[in-house]
């Protein structure tokens, strides 16, 4: 991939850090959480409620009953495939923050495909569906990778307006030809297309199955792979790694496409099972909370189920602090932005260690 | 106000006239080791600066200099050995007791804030922050003082980032002065300036030496200290293998001090060969530098299927381009390479690998080895790079551990644990291990940089053995290495490379150490 080392040899003239992947160690993601937890529990305190109280709260409107919970792991299941989404890129060095279009594009994908094909019976299309969803993904993500490769540009930023991109396109399916004309969505996809409810009387339904298959899938594929060893290795050392004569350019075209179809099953899961149509917000900002979920599982596939699960008892939780502790559901936002930045600050310290 | 510079004038008076210095030394080091890990930095170093004087620290890289002045200049604590400041014992702890003597370091990479200007920079950290007064106009007026005091003109309302490298280098000697320091020690000083800007250097420093100052320039580059030294360390591997004034020594004397005499310990027979045929075929190689210069110009030479040419010369005389040329990993800017009878001028490292060239890099954690990695995946890296241990889409694991296994056992890399990190071994090991991987694919070409740089002595014979039953086996080989005794005792043929051109080559039966030297120095016509 002659293009890339044009581009890579300037980038590649500052000595590997060691510090920089993986994403520290499963330690560090537990100690910043408990830190988030104690400064957020001032805030809860400034705020005039009891911190131990509203954590409660947060805890059992999260998995209080089997239909809380089933929500939880409702949202967790996107969470999931938008982190593996960030990771397997963050695994190459390099950024996807386009897990958020990646994931639209995976929704626009499936829900024209289920409109479109009504002739084939409901399970062909369910299939069909959710590849051509998992497809797009791949695809969106994989024009972030190739003008990193191709054009030299900055990636966080491509795959950044990437976003505002899929969601323009979603917005015109949105109110386009398959309007529904009531209310700001997508006619509904036909009734048997459907992801079939694995726990009765709750919203989980086959896509949180599909979510850990893909985990286990990415693992094997980082692990024991010939590719996610070249991933890893143009993670680690691009120099070394192209000078063993690995092509830098389409092990990051690859790590983009791969990503790229985890959220695009995201989205084509969200259109499916849970909305049944295409529907304005569709994804809660699950592209970028799928960011940190990669970050506080250190980018190890498997470490993402925990963590997916943690950022969707935070969310799902936080609902009931207004009803029980009369305070701001958006304190869960503010658990999850210092988590975040208590994560980066530890790192931070780490690399001064390293250094000194 | 912080106007008034701590500097004595009795120390500017008395050393005013320049001459033969018979004064006794203001710093004196006394038998300085330093160790980092199994590498030994420092082996019993004593250093002896004079009032006023420009003293070169001459050496290759890894021989010591740096950290010995990084020791003087408190950043790095020695384990053992004495400093002497004007006849006192000091223990410096940090810079800033160095700097309470009086002795200041510019770093080769420059510690300036880019967004800060020229008088902010060189006031920063002088004082405690809570005594600092920070009025723009005072610290200009009081720098701009200092400045033309020392003949170093700058405007201190400039941004540092606007100046340019030269101008930054002032302005970090402006900052030692202005702290007071009388001793100024340089870390390769001229490494990013061009020839006039080098003179004008120079210039600076011959009037602060004029003024009383002491200069250290530790440095790589003969001409240099030619050019300004009054005297001249030479540091090898640790130890201090000359010591002279002007007047006492000239670039051949240095040159050899600083490479070692030739011993022949592994005896290759040198077989005489010309170009004719040769596997790696190198025609009028133009290379551009990172600075953009020409780096390595209009090289033209051979390496014949079992044969191993050296390339000789003096760090930064365009090996290092050279070498990244023949690896693909620097596209040359004219000229040709020919390997096997196939183009190769400007292919990848993919297609090299692919036709059997290899390559050694003399900075092995950089370009060779992934430390992150196991010495499993280290070893079968190459492989799995050209499709090699897949199996169904899957590694074949066992088989990775089973040939890591082998190679490790063949090779004697220690510890035997193909599954640690690459990183964990030692710098010989890791040396091993890249040897391992790459002369395992029975390359048809062999680049090699530095094989045994950092490594102990067993381990380089270990090395060299293996590159001459490489080169039975058939192998082309070009060797670049600083070692001029390891190049004669290897090499078939040696080529010799001053500013990027071929100063000097030949047989190896018909060159002598003090040839080689010569034309290393740049004199040209070796006798």
């Amino acid at each position: 991939m002659s293009v890339t080392d044009e581009v890579q040899p300037r980038a590649a003239l500052r000595q590997p850090s060691r510090w920089e992947l993986p994403f520290g160690s499963i330690a560090t993601s537990i100690a910043s959480l408990l830190a988030a937890l104690v400064l957020t529990g001032i805030v809860i305190l400034v705020l005039g409620a009891n911190p131990i109280q509203a954590y409660g709260a947060i805890l059992s409107g999260a998995l209080g009953n089997p239909y809380n919970t089933g929500l939880t792991l409702m949202v967790a299941t996107p969470l999931i495939l938008t982190g593996l989404a960030a990771a397997i890129p963050f695994s190459a060095r390099v950024w996807n923050i386009g897990g958020e279009g990646q994931l639209y594009a995976g929704a626009i994908a499936s829900v024209l495909v289920a409109l479109t094909f009504t002739g084939l019976g409901a399970v062909p299309l369910t299939i069909l569906s959710i590849a051509c969803g998992i497809l797009a993904g791949g695809f969106w993500g994989a024009i972030g990778g190739a003008l990193r490769v191709f054009a030299g540009a900055n990636e966080v930023i491509v795959t950044l307006m990437l976003n505002f991109v899929a969601l323009t396109v979603a917005d015109y399916v949105i109110t386009g030809p398959w309007a529904q004309n009531i209310s700001p969505q997508t006619r509904n996809i036909p009734k048997g297309v459907t992801l079939p409810t694995i726990w009765p009387h709750t919203a989980v339904d086959l896509g949180l199955i599909l979510a850990v298959i893909a985990a286990g899938i990415v693992f094997v594929l980082m692990r024991r792979t010939p590719l996610g060893l070249a991933i890893r290795a143009c993670g680690f050392n691009p120099d070394a790694a192209r000078l063993a004569g690995f092509s830098l350019g389409s092990i990051i075209m690859t790590a983009f496409a791969i990503g790229g179809a985890c959220a695009g099953l995201a989205g084509a899961i969200l259109v499916i099972g849970v909305n049944r149509a295409l529907v304005p917000d569709i994804s809660a900002n699950y592209g970028y909370i799928g960011i940190a979920v990669a970050l506080i599982a250190g980018l190890r596939p498997l470490w993402i189920l925990p963590g997916a699960l943690l950022f969707a008892i935070i969310t799902v939780g936080g609902n009931n602090l207004t009803a029980s502790s009369n305070i701001s559901t958006s304190v869960s936002l503010i658990i999850e932005a210092i988590f975040v930045i208590f994560l980066l600050a530890f790192r931070v310290i780490r690399l001064q260690e390293a250094t000194s | 106000m912080g106007a008034d510079v701590p500097l004595e004038p009795a120390v500017l008076d008395d050393v005013i006239q320049p001459g033969p210095r018979v004064s006794a030394p203001e710093i004196a080091m006394r038998a300085i080791v330093k160790r980092y890990g199994t590498v030994v930095a420092d082996d019993g170093v004593d250093f002896d600066l004079h009032p006023g004087e420009i003293h070169a620290l001459l050496g290759e890289n890894g021989a010591g200099k740096t950290t010995l002045m990084k020791i003087l200049f408190g950043m790095v604590r020695p384990d053992s050995g004495q400093i002497l400041v004007d006849g006192d014992e000091v223990q410096f702890k940090s810079p800033r007791d160095a700097l309470a003597r009086r002795i200041g370091m510019v770093h080769q990479h420059f510690m300036l804030v880019p967004q800060f200007t020229v008088a902010e920079n060189v006031v920063l950290g002088s004082k405690p922050s809570w005594d600092m007064n920070l009025r723009r106009g005072d610290i200009e007026n009081d720098v701009r003082a200092v400045g033309e005091k020392f003949g170093i003109r700058i405007d201190p309302g400039q941004r540092v980032a606007t100046l340019p490298i030269d101008v930054q280098q002032r302005v970090e000697i402006l900052k030692l002065l202005y702290r007071g320091a009388t001793t100024l020690i340089l870390d390769e000083p001229t490494a990013a300036l061009g020839p006039a800007e080098i003179e004008q250097l120079f210039v600076s420093l011959r009037d602060l030496s004029a003024s009383g100052h002491s200069v250290v320039i530790i440095t790589h580059k003969l001409s240099e200290v030619m050019a300004i030294a009054d005297r001249v360390t030479v540091l090898r591997q640790g130890k201090v293998v000359k010591v002279a004034a002007r007047g006492s020594f000239n670039a051949e004397d240095l040159a050899v001090a600083m490479v070692g005499h030739a011993i022949r310990e592994v005896t290759s027979t040198p077989r005489g060969s010309d170009d004719e045929g040769a596997t790696l075929d190198v025609r009028e190689l133009v290379v551009t530098g990172d600075k953009g210069h020409v780096a390595v110009d209009r090289v033209s030479f051979g390496v014949r299927a079992g044969e191993i040419v050296g390339v000789a010369g003096v760090e930064g005389n365009g090996q290092v381009e050279l070498a990244q040329a023949l690896s693909g990993l620097r596209r040359p800017a004219a000229g040709s390479l020919v390997i096997g009878g196939r183009d190769m001028t400007s292919a990848d490292p993919r297609t090299l690998h692919r036709n059997g060239v290899s390559i050694i890099t003399e900075d092995r954690l950089r370009w060779d080895l992934i430390p992150d990695l196991t010495v499993a995946e280290n070893l079968a890296l190459s492989s799995v790079a050209s499709g090699g241990y897949a199996r169904a889409g899957l590694l074949r694991r066992r088989a990775m551990r089973g040939a890591a296994e082998r190679l490790m056992d063949e090779y004697g890399i220690q510890p035997p644990i193909p599954l640690l990190p690459a990183g964990s071994l030692s710098g010989g090991n890791q040396q091993k291990l890249v040897l391992a991987r790459e002369l395992s694919r029975n390359p048809r070409v062999l680049v090699v940089a530095q094989p045994t740089r950092g490594l102990d002595v067993a381990a380089s014979e270990f090395v060299h053995r293996r590159l001459l039953q490489l080169r039975e086996e058939n192998c082309a080989i070009l060797l670049f290495s600083l070692d001029l005794a390891e190049l004669l005792a290897l090499s078939d043929r040696i080529i010799v490379l001053y500013r990027g051109r071929i100063a000097h080559q030949g047989d190896v039966r018909d060159l002598t150490t003090t040839d080689v030297a010569r034309a290393m120095a740049g004199m040209s016509g070796a006798a």
